[in-house]
């Protein structure tokens, strides 16, 4: 396979394309509006949708084009679109009071987890020449602040977004890949169904307990 | 051969299809049943047909069964036809009391099938991708029968399964990336670049950096589905609020798929990484399970959730059998997954009687099984000291295998620290299970069954798992040796 280098154009797009990503991933970490969470995500998406375009371009690949639509009409349009529906409006959700640090703390760890990120995945530490982007350490970092979220916040429609991001971080990771592994396509594919599937089932367990606050932070009963 | 790898994937559908087609509980159990026994008929004869020869690959290795592959799909499948015959009884007494709907009825029986279905799937494949895509899928179809029953406190179960379990299993995709990276130099240009047994045979060539990685992630992930501590959490509720045949499948069955893509994953980081880093990570999060899993099986509770830490400790035994390594280690840690799956489903299918009949799940409220029900109580008694590992059960000859492989490895710590703690577990476990079987019953129970046919086919699978459970303790047939000595040759 062909590798993006560090100073192409594509290279340079993808890389700040990763960079956005890892932004709003803070900005998802940092704030406390449901409404909110649900945009960022969306804006997420939108900009991972762009990296797979750029991919697309440079490596003159129809896989990667689908990809980069599915991406943009199911994560950036149709998941942010059901969930503020179905979620955010339907059960009044406003601001997330069920977290368990506060938000400068989790800012403070986010930063620790990307510098960490970066350590462990640095570009020299990967085989030479492959992925000369900085894709990989930031495509890490997202991952972790997904999964931090998703740990801070206890509330079960945050937690859905933290993993959704974490999703994000995982599909950026596969796109510096999708050229040479045309499977990931699929996989990546499917994990959106998952997350259609995975909001569903919120949707069903809030309706049926008819609670506003489905909060997981009230989930007493199983414990031990 | 490819026929018969495709009839194990299609035989546990028969139940789904029974259900579409309106079945009621009773004939939608017997097709799954007659479903899972194809299944399994189908993965026999396709492991004496592979018996040392070339594995069976195809489909540009999407399709890829060896050894290894058919003795995980062997165990899935048997576990798949008791958990089936128990869902006969279980489900139909169920909606005879009006406890489940036709509806939830349809439902249990369709994702009972795929849930089946998409594990052997899962094991039948070489691409790393698609099984991530299988194993999640797995996630997907048990989550709806954790959920079945619909109250709050299994809707709460089925969620923390489904958003922990998306977390790992999305971990685990992280670290197959990470795995094709570091096959960069490779220039795996096409789909069979992406499987298994490539780069197994290419292993020398991987870069160790982002392998050591790669696997750490993988075992993280994949281990969330194991259940190995700490990231077991899930696995105690969902275990407890599924209806028990469902348990049964996720303990038996589930948590042996998540294993075996450790196992892959274990396979190429010993060929490249030799055995020190493997043995380091195996060894921590094994210990870890073996603690936690015994140390919260001494509180007296739900014994659906005894049960299911039990599998936590099983699951930590193994993982330190495959760390241990060698022959001796594989080849224990194998043999204790067919033992623990066969005991675990002994175990929860019994548990379900139980619950029918006490119309209870906390341990002190049932006393007298043995006097009440004598096959259950016995069937629960026998299999417990199967799960603790006593003789003449296949469990001590497994387990024995993994003490004598931790001495054999060097040190002497890890196989002491084990026994010691596969002592503390006998004690908290048995401690539970003996009151349970003990003394006399309550005054009235009524048996939950129509007719003596269902009591019969209540009592097939646990007659039939604990006899089977018996033959590996005191003889193991010449053809599972042999499929577990190729299976400790595929790993390394």
């Amino acid at each position: 396979m062909q590798s993006l280098s560090q100073t192409s154009t594509a290279g340079v797009l993808l890389d700040l394309s990763g960079v956005l990503i890892l932004l709003l991933a803070f900005a998802c970490l940092a704030s406390k509006l449901f409404n909110r969470y649900v945009v960022y995500y969306g804006a997420q998406s939108v900009v991972l949708s762009f990296a797979a375009g750029t991919a697309a371009v440079a490596f003159h690949s129809a896989e990667l084009w689908i990809l980069a639509a599915l991406t943009l009409a199911v994560k950036g349009i149709a998941i942010p679109l059901a969930a503020r529906r179905l979620l955010v409006t339907r059960l009044a959700l406003k601001r997330d009071a069920a977290m368990s640090t506060g938000l400068s703390t989790s800012l403070i760890a986010g930063g620790a987890l990307t510098a960490f990120a970066y350590l462990v995945t640095r570009p020299a530490l990967l085989p030479h020449g492959t992925v000369a982007s900085a894709v990989v350490p930031l495509s890490t970092a997202v991952i972790l602040l997904g999964s931090l979220s998703m740990v801070v916040r206890r509330h079960t429609v945050a937690q859905l977004i933290g993993w959704l991001i974490v999703e994000n971080g995982v599909f950026l990771g596969a796109i510096t890949l999708v050229a040479t592994f045309p499977f990931i396509v699929e996989a990546g594919i499917f994990l959106d169904i998952v997350a259609g599937v995975l909001i569903m089932v919120v949707f069903v367990s809030g309706l049926t307990r008819q609670l506003a606050e489905a909060s997981a932070a009230e989930l007493k009963e199983l414990r031990g | 051969m490819t026929a018969l790898a495709i009839l194990v994937v299609l035989g546990p559908l028969a139940g789904p299809a029974a259900a579409i087609a309106d079945a009621r509980a009773r004939l939608a159990g017997l097709a799954q049943a007659g479903g899972a026994a194809m299944a399994l008929g189908c993965a026999l004869a396709l492991l004496t047909m592979l018996d040392g020869r070339a594995p069976l690959a195809g489909w540009d290795g999407f399709l890829y069964v060896d050894s290894l592959g058919g003795f995980f799909l062997m165990t899935v499948a048997a576990v798949t036809l008791l958990a089936a015959l128990g869902s006969v009884g279980y489900v139909a007494a169920q909606e005879d009391s009006g406890e489940l709907s036709g509806f939830q009825v349809r439902l249990y029986f369709t994702f009972f099938g795929l849930f089946a279905s998409l594990m052997l799937a899962a094991l039948e494949t070489g691409n790393l991708g698609l099984l991530f895509v299988l194993i999640e899928a797995s996630t997907l179809a048990s989550a709806a029968l954790v959920g079945l029953e619909g109250r709050a406190r299994s809707l709460e179960a089925a969620w923390k399964y489904v958003i922990i379990s998306s977390l790992g299993v999305t971990i685990a995709l992280a670290g197959t990336l990470f795995l094709f990276y570091s096959g960069s130099a490779l220039h795996l240009g096409s789909n069979l670049g992406l499987t298994w047994p490539y780069l197994l045979m290419h292993a020398h060539a991987l870069a160790p950096q982002s392998l050591r990685l790669a696997f750490l992630l993988a075992v993280v992930g994949y281990g969330t589905k194991v259940g190995l501590a700490p990231m077991h959490t899930w696995l105690p509720d969902a275990h407890a609020e599924a209806p028990s045949p469902a348990s049964a499948m996720l303990s038996a069955a589930l948590l042996n798929t998540g294993m075996y893509a450790i196992i892959r994953f274990l396979a190429i980081a010993h060929a490249r990484l030799g055995s020190t880093y493997p043995r380091a990570v195996l060894l921590s999060f094994g210990f870890a399970s073996i603690v936690i899993g015994a140390l919260f099986m001494v509180r007296k509770g739900n014994f659906k959730r005894l049960f299911a830490y039990s599998s936590v400790e099983h699951m930590g035994i193994i993982a330190v059998a495959l760390g241990f390594g060698g022959v001796l280690g594989l080849y224990g840690a194998l043999l204790q997954t067919l033992n623990h799956a066969l005991a675990k489903a002994v175990l929860f299918l019994s548990s379900g009687d139980v619950s029918l009949r006490y119309r209870t799940r906390e341990a002190n409220q049932v006393t007298g099984l043995l006097a009440a029900v004598p096959v259950t109580g016995g069937a629960l008694l026998l299999a417990s000291f199967a799960a603790l590992g006593s003789p003449p059960f296949g469990l001590f000859l497994s387990e024995l295998t993994i003490v004598r492989a931790g001495f054999a490895y060097g040190s002497p710590v890890f196989p002491l620290l084990l026994l010691a703690l596969l002592g503390l577990a006998f004690v908290a476990f048995a401690r539970t299970t003996a009151g349970m079987v003990t003394g006399s019953p309550p005054a009235q129970l009524a048996s939950p069954y129509r007719g003596r046919a269902a009591v019969a086919v209540t009592a097939a699978p646990l007659v039939l798992g604990l006899a089977a459970l018996l033959v590996l303790g005191l003889w193991i047939p010449a053809g599972l040796d042999a499929v577990l000595r190729h299976s400790v040759g595929v790993i390394g």
